[in-house]
């Protein structure tokens, strides 16, 4: 929550030589943050961002508390002034006018914890005084007349909002606060017409009419105008959750919702009320016209929290002595109780009751207020563990590093996307996750792919960068709970690498992927071709890969519907690989094989055939213990060349020898074969 | 041939090369093991080899020393050459980690090196664990500031990676606890400082006796391995649900090292959150809190590398454009 604070206002309530900028400095080190110190016209605002759970630090009085606990350990004498719980009941001006009836009716005593009103008349609307009409500017807020500026400067000092209506505006001078029935309509003060969901705080006049939506904003039928010359002083506090609720839903994010959702100190309402009177009567000739009404309904437990110092030195890692520890929470409004040598029984003051609980509560107040700033900052020792990274963790980066050394490029995609990208992709979005409130349509899926993302980022970096383009990305998918998973309600996290090139051969793409499988160390890659016709693939140019019997993805074209829908008009080559089966399999073993003394006989042969190549690989390897190693060289046709080594570690081969296997070799097509292999399937050579 | 024709022909074959290597073939023709030489010599008449020893050994020797001149001759050119040196040369084809890979890298090494273990901890997640179990009630208004998507009532994309906590509480049972959880994390906002994903590491220690100069030390300790030396750490008070006592920590501004500029505050910039564990948070976490402390922080990856870089955009760093990640 964030404060503007006029140092002239602070001033008020607090009596220090400190210069703004100190005060600033010793605030932001120990207390409440000042982001900002602006000088206007020979007064200085701080921007003061008040901590969530300190509500009672968002106004002049509060951070004045504040102040005066903090600078006296930066040297500066420093001191309270004009406190709002000196005000007691008997300030409050005596009533100099005619009684005027209000009548108060409560439904419920939960919707609020004290209710206080007073009814003042003989008022006349006019320009607040300058010095107040400057403080509240400084402070961001718009003023008007003297009646609503001094409810907000009320606000301004004590942090307690307060409002004001036009007493003959209420019909019947009756207030019955309820909680609202739902598709009750309310106009508030900035024209808005509010359709309520019910269970709000509201307040019903005599004759049934809204007039006032509690703890947010006024209703404008009971608004103080320029005629007003009675009015009702309104100061309260309200059930909390009532408040925030309603000003999510109505988007009524006001200081006063904000302040009340956080539960200011009941104890500053009477106070609040009487120093408005004082206001109200000074600077608009006001006369108190009825008696106050203060309805407490919850009053404040008292509470003790113990600190042990041992254990607050502990902790903190710092040497406090008694004398130190108490000072501090005294200067804060805490009474202390001693009960022993080292330890003592803080009472909570009424502004802290809902921040302080535990020991640790207490510490922190010491802590903070002696200043972090000043603790020496050490390592600690603890034991070494002897648990390790996931493995999964350490190969995704030896992964990336690997291809970034290959040329390819990492993107990182939002997990987040559209149903359109998974559409155009041909996947459909029944795997991807929704959420129930996206930040957008573009932002509305957790994908089931990372697919769709690197053909969106091919797409959008068409014509931008020159080919051949490499990209890939490693990240986790989101699978919707259908297996063991389903206990924990939770969708599955795999990691996923999904790879693409863009203007590359077939043949280079899938070269990149196995010198990728190699440097991993994956036994027994092979590819097959895939069954069926599913999502982007172009089927008969794309493969299932498999370790062994284990798939672990899929390498392949993209067909040319999809490839025209990204505007994509190159060969793209993409690949799907399921990083936890990688990281699984991935290892860094290796054998040693030792070099042959005797230079290889290498021989290019030419095989006519309508077995796959992979499979006259494995055939030729197959056929004499001499063949040491087949490289693939191109195909026309059916006829597919290939470089065959062969080599005896024991002794020089000779040509006959390697004449006879090669005679045997060209056989290999004739001896039956696996199904035809369409033309198309042939990579291109190069 | 006879001896003189070989000579002539060699002499002939030298002044021809140009280069080098068209040098060193033409040595080899004549003078090597199987040159025209030996080859001459070989089949002489036994009994004319010592006749003709001595003359073919000067022709040998006076050919050898034509090479050597032409050689000096043709390096003496080749040094003598113009050549720019200037000239670029031919790239590779060069890949490129992405700028978020580079940074949680090397954060995890930091931490790493002082025995924190790396982790990885769902990005979907209950309630419980990115919620509810850090001491953060349904309906609590710190709930506002996290701007959480929901994938239904229970179910979130983690607001921050301080799911981690308790989940790495629950796997190691027992302090020491040193864990560094580094992950996507996802807020329902987008401007020049957010981006709806964004990753978060997430530092947690618990054990005897740890206490708020712990976190001090290991703070400092990351920021000079990361961003420079002479940098250091402040913590100053906040609120968290989930630490007790809660700092927001600032770091020296690396620019005007620390005097005030237009980048930072009074010479600090602000690094993120930080605290003391809270005491329900390690019962949740089934801990005790009586014999037990630690301090966590979450801070931003994309933070403090736009810090580090200078970034002025952060939703730069989620580019898909290859002009952009071609730059990292
Ligand atoms: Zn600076």
């Amino acid at each position: 929550m964030d404060i503007k604070l006029p140092d002239s206002t602070l001033r008020k309530y607090l009596i220090t030589k400190a210069t703004p900028e100190k005060v600033a400095e010793a605030l932001t080190l120990c207390g409440p943050s000042v982001d900002r110190l602006h000088h206007k016209n020979g007064n200085s605002v701080y921007d003061i961002e008040a901590i969530t759970n300190r509500v009672d630090t968002a106004c002049a009085f509060g951070v004045a508390r504040e102040a005066a606990a903090i600078l006296p350990l930066f040297g500066i004498k420093a001191k309270l002034n004009n406190s709002p719980y000196d005000i007691k009941a008997t300030d409050l001006p005596e009533r100099t006018a005619v009684k005027l009836p209000l009548i108060v009716e409560i439904k419920d005593e939960a919707l609020i914890p004290r209710f206080a009103a007073i009814v003042l008349s003989d008022l006349i609307v006019a320009d607040a005084p300058t010095e107040m009409k400057e403080d509240l500017e400084l402070s961001g807020v718009r003023t008007l007349n003297n009646l609503i500026d001094i409810t907000n400067y009320l606000t301004l000092c004590f942090g307690q909002p307060v409002h004001i209506f036009d007493y003959d505006k209420i019909k019947g001078h009756k207030m019955i606060l309820r909680e609202s029935r739902a598709g009750e309509k309310l106009t508030t003060l900035d024209g808005k017409i509010h359709k309520l969901l019910g269970g709000d705080i509201v307040i019903e006049d005599g004759e049934g009419r809204l007039i006032d939506l509690c703890g947010i904003m006024g209703g404008k039928l009971s608004e103080v105008d320029e005629k007003t010359q009675k009015a009702v002083l309104f100061v309260q506090t309200y059930q909390p959750k009532k408040i925030r609720r309603t000003s999510l839903y109505t988007q009524e994010r006001t200081l006063a919702a904000q302040i009340f959702e956080k539960q200011p100190d009941t104890k500053l309402v009477i106070p609040t009320l009487i120093e408005g009177v004082r206001l109200l009567v000074k600077h608009a000739r006001a006369k108190v016209a009825g008696e106050s009404i203060d309805l407490y309904f919850q009053k404040p437990q008292a509470k003790t929290v113990k600190l042990d110092i041992k254990w607050l030195n502990r902790l903190i890692g710092y040497d406090f002595d008694f004398k130190t520890v108490t000072g501090i929470l005294k200067n804060l409004g805490f009474g202390i109780k001693k009960i022993s040598a080292s330890s003592l029984a803080a009472s909570v003051p009424t502004w802290r009751l809902h921040d302080i609980s535990i020991p640790e509560d207490l510490a922190e107040e010491v802590a903070r207020i002696y200043g972090y700033f000043r603790l020496e900052g050490k390592l600690p020792v603890t034991a070494n563990l002897s648990v390790a990274t996931d493995p999964l963790l350490d190969w995704e980066y030896a992964v990336k590093r690997y291809l970034a050394d290959l040329g390819f490029t990492e993107i990182f995609n939002y997990s987040l996307v559209s149903r359109d990208i998974f559409q155009k992709a041909n996947l459909d979005t029944d795997h991807s996750i929704p959420l129930t409130n996206p930040l957008a349509k573009e932002f509305g899926f957790m994908r089931c792919s990372l697919i769709p993302s690197l053909l969106m980022d091919l797409e959008h970096n068409q014509g931008k960068v020159n080919l051949p383009i490499r990209i890939f990305e490693l990240s986790n998918i989101y699978l919707p709970d259908q297996t063991a998973k389903m206990l924990s309600g939770l969708p599955e996290e795999r990691s996923i690498l999904c790879m693409a090139t863009q203007g590359i051969s077939y043949r280079h793409s899938k070269g990149y992927l196995e010198a990728l499988f190699g440097m991993l160390h994956i036994p027994n890659i092979s590819f097959a071709s895939v069954e069926g016709n599913e999502g982007p693939w172009q089927k008969n140019q794309t493969a299932e890969i498999y370790s062994g019997k284990h798939f672990i993805g899929i390498f392949g074209a993209i067909k040319q519907g999809i490839r025209t829908a990204f505007s994509l008009n190159d060969d793209i080559y993409l690949t799907n690989l399921d990083f936890q089966s990688i990281s699984d399999l991935a290892n860094t073993d290796f054998s040693y094989t030792p070099i042959s003394d005797y230079p290889d006989l290498i021989e290019d042969i030419t095989i006519q055939s309508d077995r796959h190549i992979s499979e006259l690989i494995q055939l030729i390897k197959q056929e004499s213990a001499l063949v040491n190693k087949v490289g693939y060289k191109d195909s026309l046709k059916n006829k597919h060349t290939f470089t065959v080594h062969f080599n005896d570690p024991k002794r020089n081969l000779s040509e006959s020898e390697v004449t006879k296997i090669r005679e045997k070799l060209k056989l290999l097509g004739k001896r039956g074969g696996s199904e035809s292999v369409p033309e198309s399937v042939l990579p291109n050579p190069g | 041939m006879n001896l003189k024709d070989i000579s002539k022909q060699a002499t002939a074959g030298t002044t021809t090369a140009g280069t080098i290597s068209e040098l060193k073939e033409i040595e080899t023709k004549y003078l090597g093991r199987h040159g025209e030489f030996n080859q001459y010599f070989d089949q002489l008449p036994k009994e004319e080899k010592p006749k003709q020893g001595a003359t073919f050994n000067l022709a040998k020797q006076k050919y050898s020393a034509e090479v050597q001149k032409k050689s000096d001759e043709i390096i003496g050119r080749e040094s003598a050459r113009e050549f720019d040196v200037t000239v670029p040369g031919i790239l590779p084809s060069i890949g490129h980690l992405h700028l978020i890979t580079g940074a949680i890298e090397e954060i995890t090494g930091i931490f790493e090196k002082i025995g924190f273990i790396r982790r990885r901890y769902p990005e979907i997640d209950t309630d419980w664990y990115a919620a509810e179990g850090l001491n953060i009630p349904k309906d609590h208004p710190a709930r506002d500031d996290q701007e959480t998507f929901y994938v239904s009532d229970n179910v979130v994309l983690t607001p921050h990676t301080s799911n981690g906590q308790l989940r790495e509480m629950e796997a190691m049972k027992k302090p020491p606890i040193k864990m560094i959880n580094i992950g996507k994390t996802y807020r329902r906002q987008i401007d020049i400082s957010h981006t709806p994903m964004f990753h978060q590491f997430e530092g947690l220690l618990i054990d005897k006796n740890i206490d708020i100069t712990h976190l001090i030390g290991v703070g400092n300790y990351f920021v000079q391995h990361y961003f420079g030396r002479d940098r250091r750490i402040r913590l100053r008070p906040h609120h968290f649900q989930f630490t007790e006592p809660s700092f927001e920590i600032d770091i020296t501004c690396g620019v005007c090292g620390g005097l005030d500029c237009r980048l930072c505050k009074a010479g600090w910039l602000e690094l993120g959150g930080a605290g003391m564990v809270h005491p329900t948070v390690l019962k949740n976490g089934g801990i005790d809190p009586k014999k037990y402390s630690g301090f966590a922080f979450g801070w931003g990856v994309e933070r403090v590398l736009a810090m580090k870089n200078n970034l002025p955009d952060i939703r730069n760093i989620y580019s898909t454009d290859l002009r952009i990640l071609n730059q990292f």
